[in-house]
């Protein structure tokens, strides 16, 4: 048999034929499961740096706008929309403040992880971990609450930037940014190949089991891999960082093989130098491509897929209340989270507030925390996720009452 | 006081990434990973219910000079193994007369790899840091639409790159390159902070390689000097008006004590003293006393020429009327008022290089590069000492490293780690005898889609250590993919006349005409040592396809599949131990 010499560029062109015949073979091999269980599909966007809860959802007036303005003299945001009497959203959150009136956004506020640390990592870790104050768990949160309710999909969970420690140990994560570039490249030869892979990663370390888990996800992303895809509704994804995994994240969940979390990292929130310049600088920039990336995305899964789908929009801290002198803030303490989705209480602020007077700060510095970041994950583990067991997912926590973010399934 | 705006704003960047690193630079801000260290200082951490995975069964033991070979370089090129073996009787004799020859660089012939690397005809690399800063930043007025600036700005950065992937695959001093690649992560400067990008080049060369086998408290005074630090971690703009505690909490938690030793948000005098008055532990109050210890210490760089007592050399500048001349109180010790130029920061640095926990949080952290992922107490406690007791030397790092890679931890845990995606692209190309003089970009690209674009971690932490963190779906598929590109030479760059070959056929001997004679070739010349049973007949089932894995297979079938038959085993976990 002559044997062509391919370039890969004439290869990946034969290619998508090839699949195009395959899938069908191939998807009878992974037997799509519908989805097994009621539940939401979980959406966690974790804001990397600390986002800066108070030019996020900055008081609008009475003595707290009076403490912000006089801390932040230079950065302070102006123009708010408002959210009630007391909050308003910065301007660049325009299309998110659409949301929250339709009644399909919840914030909360001065929540955050009740455990005094500044540091980055330590705080990701223990908000990721579900265990403030220890490193040591073998796992994270969402896996304990996958692992606790089960299920049979094939397409479990999703991390769309690395391998956050929420997901620590959930061997079936399938981790990808695009299905476009989730592809095995070959010289013709990827099924001899992949005959060959699973023999070799049949086994019980880790490495193995990704290695498994990773020749499983080709199959089930090869479908995908060609085809253009046409957002719903006119939804339009922007070219960012962030717009570019909620799109592939909209993608999995509309392949219907059952998506229970996908996880979505957006960095560059450490906002210590430039962070306003009348409205506009760092933070505007960002929060403009979260707020576009957010209601895209709503809108693209407002097509039969919002009623079953809770976000929620997460940092590992706030910020100073006092800005630094290079037009910046440094690592705070309270923060603000935000819920979308059709089981959201949404068009509120929750959260009791703690004020801004220095001696309601904590540490005479930042936001007090008065919610705890797991109320509002346990909140939504009961309503929506199908879990009445906060405890298995959080050890040793106990929600206090509850704040009614989420309505019943 | 009004400071000057950034010269170079954060859209600037993402535009000439996208330029240079390749069609979807895709910036990743995956979580660090911390492993968790049991320190009986710490609170008692909570019940947590241990459903995450077992623990990885231990794999059976290779033999040493395979371990050494993959953990103190970044995997054998070929006949690597007969040399290391050829050192000496017995296991321990060869691994003591390898370390002593990796740690003792400049006595290796590396000739073949200088002449590489003058054939490359790198432009920038050789200038020093004020060239550098005068040629590529002061005299190269910037405008952000320009990409002839762009291009003369970023290049020293990118030779960097190409520099240090040519030293990994063909530079005999590998240990001088694991350790260059520990450093920068430790001390991780990422590649596009806002300003001074072409100082990269001074701080990895004058910095982190002229001190990682030297003092830890002269290394450190070096980091906490160096522009680019400087500028990424905001000290050059923190001042007794406005401190910013940027630098000084890393300086702290990543550079030094390390979250292991950080009790959080507390009142300092709760915090126990040792033996010299000094506390065992940091909490915030000490990084908010460190930050104004370091005020003044900033870049000479008053490019626009406003400022009193500024040039514009691109140097370090202690800068008096920054500094907050009061008091302070650091780690329970008293640092008066007024002291000479520079005092404060320096008294930070010898109690923070002198801290018994940092001497904890380096040696296992090296510990955990180069013997696993949660490396045993006892190699670290022995590390620690050796730390302390040589901190005044001149070798004392080459000391700790030593102290490590003799130890018989190291000899007993193959298989604790996998090879993190660099290493794994870099070990293939080794293994192949890749041949390359300059980098295509399609090499770097491939990493970072592995999610490890060299020197391109954004956050201070360095790229993660451990092997949750490199054990997932992408990831895997790239470094899968990666074997492909390299042996079917798919990575040339055509447009900058950057080839890069990989002749697998022309390593194999012409003798070998079957599937089982073509598997049982390339298996040891690969792995050093046999594939179990099943494995070895999934490689011969590549090689065979429709033939008898005895038949005599015809030349177009070999020059075909047998590419495809050295990716697989590429591929193979048992590539990707170490």
């Amino acid at each position: 048999m002559p044997a062509p010499r391919l370039s890969r560029r004439n290869f990946l062109q034969g290619c998508s034929a090839a699949i195009a015949g395959l899938a069908g073979a191939r998807l009878t091999n992974v037997a799509f499961a519908q989805s097994d269980s009621p539940a939401d599909t979980l959406v966690v966007v974790f804001l990397r740096g600390g986002w800066d809860a108070l030019n996020v959802v900055p008081p609008m007036e009475g003595d707290d706008r009076g403490y912000y303005e006089n801390a932040r003299p230079d950065i302070q945001i102006t123009n708010l929309l408002r959210l009630d009497d007391r909050f308003g959203f910065h301007p660049a959150l325009a299309p998110l403040h659409e949301l929250y009136q339709q009644g399909n956004m919840a914030v909360i506020h001065a929540v955050g992880l009740d455990y005094d640390t500044r540091s980055h990592f330590d705080a990701m870790e223990y908000i990721e971990l579900g265990t403030p104050g220890s490193k040591n768990a073998a796992s994270g949160w969402i896996t304990r609450y996958l692992q606790g309710t089960g299920t049979s999909a094939i397409l479990p969970a999703l991390s769309t930037s690395g391998a956050p420690s929420s997901l620590l140990n959930y061997v079936p994560t399938v981790n990808l940014n695009d299905p476009g570039d989730f592809s095995q490249w070959d010289n013709g030869l990827a099924q001899s190949q992949q005959a060959a892979l699973r023999q070799m990663y049949n086994g019980d370390t880790l490495l193995h089991r990704a290695g498994m888990r990773t020749l499983q996800s080709l199959d089930i992303v090869h479908p995908l891999v060609e085809q253009d895809y046409k957002p719903a509704n006119g939804a339009s994804y922007n070219d960012d960082e962030l717009s570019h995994q909620l799109k592939t994240v909209a993608r999995m969940i509309k392949l219907d093989a059952g998506l229970r979390v996908a996880t979505v990292d957006y960095g560059g929130w450490d906002t210590h130098e430039y962070e306003n310049d009348g409205n506009g600088g760092y933070i505007a920039e960002l929060l403009g491509n979260l707020a576009a990336g957010l209601s895209n995305f709503y809108l693209d899964l407002d097509s039969g897929y919002t009623d079953r789908l809770s976000v929620v929009v997460i940092s590992e801290f706030g910020r100073r209340l006092v800005q630094n002198e290079d037009y910046g803030t440094d690592h705070g303490h309270g923060n603000v989270m935000f819920a979308l989705g059709g089981g959201v209480n949404g068009g509120r602020v929750y959260g009791a507030w703690p004020g801004l007077r220095n001696d309601q700060l904590y540490d005479h510095a930042d936001l007090a925390v008065t919610t705890d970041y797991r109320q509002v994950l346990s909140e939504l583990l009961a309503r929506r996720l199908g879990n009445a067991d906060p405890a298995a997912v959080f050890p040793g926590y106990v929600p206090s009452g509850e704040l009614g973010i989420f309505h019943a399934g | 006081m009004v400071r000057q705006q950034t010269r170079i704003n954060r859209r600037d960047f993402l535009k000439l990434m996208g330029a240079f690193a390749g069609a979807s630079a895709v910036v990743t801000a995956c979580a660090p990973k911390q492993v968790p260290a049991a320190d009986p200082t710490r609170a008692a951490p909570l019940p947590v219910d241990m459903t995450g995975a077992p623990p990885d069964p231990i794999l059976p033991s290779v033999p040493l000079g395979i371990i050494a070979l993959n953990r103190l370089a970044y995997g054998p090129r070929p006949g690597d193994l007969e040399v290391f073996n050829a050192l000496g009787s017995t296991d321990e004799e060869r691994l003591r007369v390898y370390v002593a020859q990796q740690l003792a660089p400049d006595s290796i012939d590396d000739s073949e790899f200088e002449a590489r690397y003058a054939a490359a005809g790198f432009e920038t690399l050789h200038k020093t840091h004020e060239e550098l800063y005068y040629d590529h930043i002061a005299n190269n007025p910037y405008d952000s639409n320009d990409d002839t600036y762009w291009e003369w700005y970023s290049q020293p950065a990118r030779e960097l790159v190409d520099a240090t992937f040519l030293r990994a695959v063909y530079s005999k001093k590998q240990l001088v390159e694991v350790l260059a690649d520990f450093w920068h992560n430790h001390f991780n400067v990422y590649f596009w902070q806002d300003e001074g990008v072409p100082l990269l080049v001074s701080y990895h060369r004058d910095v982190l390689r002229k001190h990682m086998l030297g003092n830890f408290r002269q290394m450190l005074e070096a980091v906490a000097t160096h522009p680019s630090m400087l500028y990424y971690l905001n000290q050059n703009n923190s001042s007794d008006a406005g401190p910013n505690e940027n630098f000084a909490r890393e300086l702290f938690e990543l550079h030094t004590l390390g979250a292991e030793n950080y009790f959080g948000v507390r009142d300092p005098n709760t915090i126990p003293k040792d033996a010299n008055g000094i506390a065992i532990g940091y909490v915030d109050n000490d990084v908010y006393e460190a930050a104004r210890a370091f005020t003044g210490w900033r870049v000479d760089d008053d490019i626009y020429e406003y400022e009193d007592g500024v040039e514009k050399t691109g140097r370090f500048l202690y800068y008096k009327p920054w500094h907050d001349r009061f008091n302070k109180l650091i780690l329970g010790r008293y640092i008066p008022a007024d002291q000479p130029d520079m005092q404060d920061g320096r008294d930070v640095l010898d109690l923070l290089a002198n801290h018994p926990g940092t001497a904890r949080f380096i040696a296992r952290k090296l510990a955990r590069r180069f013997i696993a992922d949660v490396p045993p107490e006892s190699v670290v406690e022995a590390a620690a000492s050796v730390f302390l007791e040589y901190r005044n030397e001149p070798d004392q790092l080459k000391r700790v490293v030593e102290t490590i890679l003799l130890s018989p931890e190291f000899k007993q845990t193959w298989g604790a780690k996998i090879k993190r995606p660099i290493e794994a692209a870099i070990s293939m190309m080794r293994a192949l005898n890749t041949d390359f003089t300059r980098l295509p970009g399609g090499i770097p690209w491939m990493c970072s889609m592995m999610g490890q674009a060299l020197f391109e971690r954004r956050p201070p932490d360095g790229y993660p250590d451990v092997k949750e963190a490199w054990a997932n779906s992408m990831s895997l598929l790239y470094r899968w993919n990666f074997a492909v590109a390299i042996a079917e030479n798919w990575m040339d760059d055509e447009e900058q006349k950057r080839v890069i070959r990989t002749d697998i056929l022309g390593q194999t001997p012409a003798q070998l005409r079957t599937a089982e004679a073509l598997a049982d070739y390339w298996i040891p010349r690969i792995l050093n040592r046999p594939l179990s049973g099943p494995d070895r007949q999934a490689v011969i089932a590549v090689m065979a396809q429709e033939y008898d894995p005895r038949d005599e297979l015809p030349q177009d079938h070999i020059d075909w599949i047998l590419p495809a038959m050295v990716e697989v085993i590429l591929m193979s976990p048992d590539f990707q131990w170490k």
